[in-house]
């Protein structure tokens, strides 16, 4: 990373720009690294579609992940687990 | 009916974070029926030693801390984990730069359009290993920060970073290999076979 003035973001390759890819989506990096980032992905056709690309991934992680269900009695069995230590509760 | 106290708050606070211990569990563990039992020891754990929760603080986190605290310690006499994350991050930056280049021309830009994606990113996230997949779990699933990640995962925040960045990069390929397989993208030529 290079910087070239106090106003213009620092100019960065595009290893650099996807070593601060997650980061930079996360939200996580320092505001002039955050505006060089942009600036590179503003200007680079290849790290703007890896970009786009990985924020679109993230944002279908979590819907292929649905909450567990509890098949098998799973909720029972704990319960009865636990009523063997003593457990009086709601579930119980 | 409930008439403790203690078990009331045991119930409003633990047993309703279940769905969400059992998708940690399901992700740490390939076998449901493992999974299962992770769950049933981790609350049998978390209700022995309910009385040293502290209040106020995040119950599902110290779920996922008990539940992969299992986890390991069921693993351990099985397999010998070396935690490579941090290492190589420069060539791993580059070499993801380039391989993204590459699929890109081969097509990658509209796969996720193309394919029945929410199977498919579960069942290339459940292929990375397990020390990056749990990073990712905690993060991208769950929501948590990656200071309340380096919690559960008793390690540096520096190291939830890397092994995110390792997990994602491991899922974007599993899926181009993915998508490969199905003839949605073109595959890469190899050196040899040229194209001239």
């Amino acid at each position: 990373m290079t910087a070239t003035n106090q106003d213009s973001p620092a100019l960065l390759d595009c290893e650099a720009a996807v070593r601060a890819l997650y980061d930079y989506l996360d939200g996580r990096l320092p505001d002039a690294s955050e505006r060089a980032v942009k600036h590179h992905v503003e200007v680079c056709q290849v790290c703007a579609s890896h970009f786009q690309f990985a924020r679109r991934v993230l944002d279908l992680v979590p819907e292929s992940m649905p909450l567990g269900g509890e098949a098998n009695g799973l909720r029972a069995r704990i319960v009865a687990s636990l009523q063997a230590e003593g457990y009086r509760g709601a579930s119980s | 009916m409930n008439d403790s106290p203690r078990d009331a708050a045991f119930d409003a606070q633990v047993l309703a974070a279940l769905p969400h211990v059992v998708r940690f569990a399901r992700s740490l563990a390939h076998d449901e029926a493992l999974a299962d039992d992770l769950v049933q020891e981790t609350y049998l754990r978390a209700y022995r030693s309910w009385d040293t929760f502290k209040a106020g603080h995040d119950a599902r986190r110290w779920l996922f801390t008990i539940c992969r605290n299992v986890f390991l310690r069921h693993r351990e006499r099985e397999t010998r984990v070396v935690d490579t994350s941090g290492e190589d991050a420069e060539l791993e930056s580059l070499a993801a730069a380039v391989e993204h280049g590459q699929a890109s021309r081969n097509g990658l830009g509209d796969m996720l359009d193309r394919i029945d994606v929410a199977p498919a990113i579960r069942e290339a996230l459940m292929a990375v290993p397990e020390v990056y997949r749990t990073a990712s779990i905690l993060v991208d699933v769950e929501g948590e920060s990656y200071e309340a990640a380096a919690e559960v995962l008793g390690v540096p925040v520096g190291t939830v970073r890397s092994r995110l960045f390792r997990a994602r990069r491991l899922l974007q390929q599993l899926l181009y290999t993915h998508a490969i397989d199905a003839g949605i993208v073109r595959a890469p030529q190899s050196p040899s076979s040229g194209g001239s």
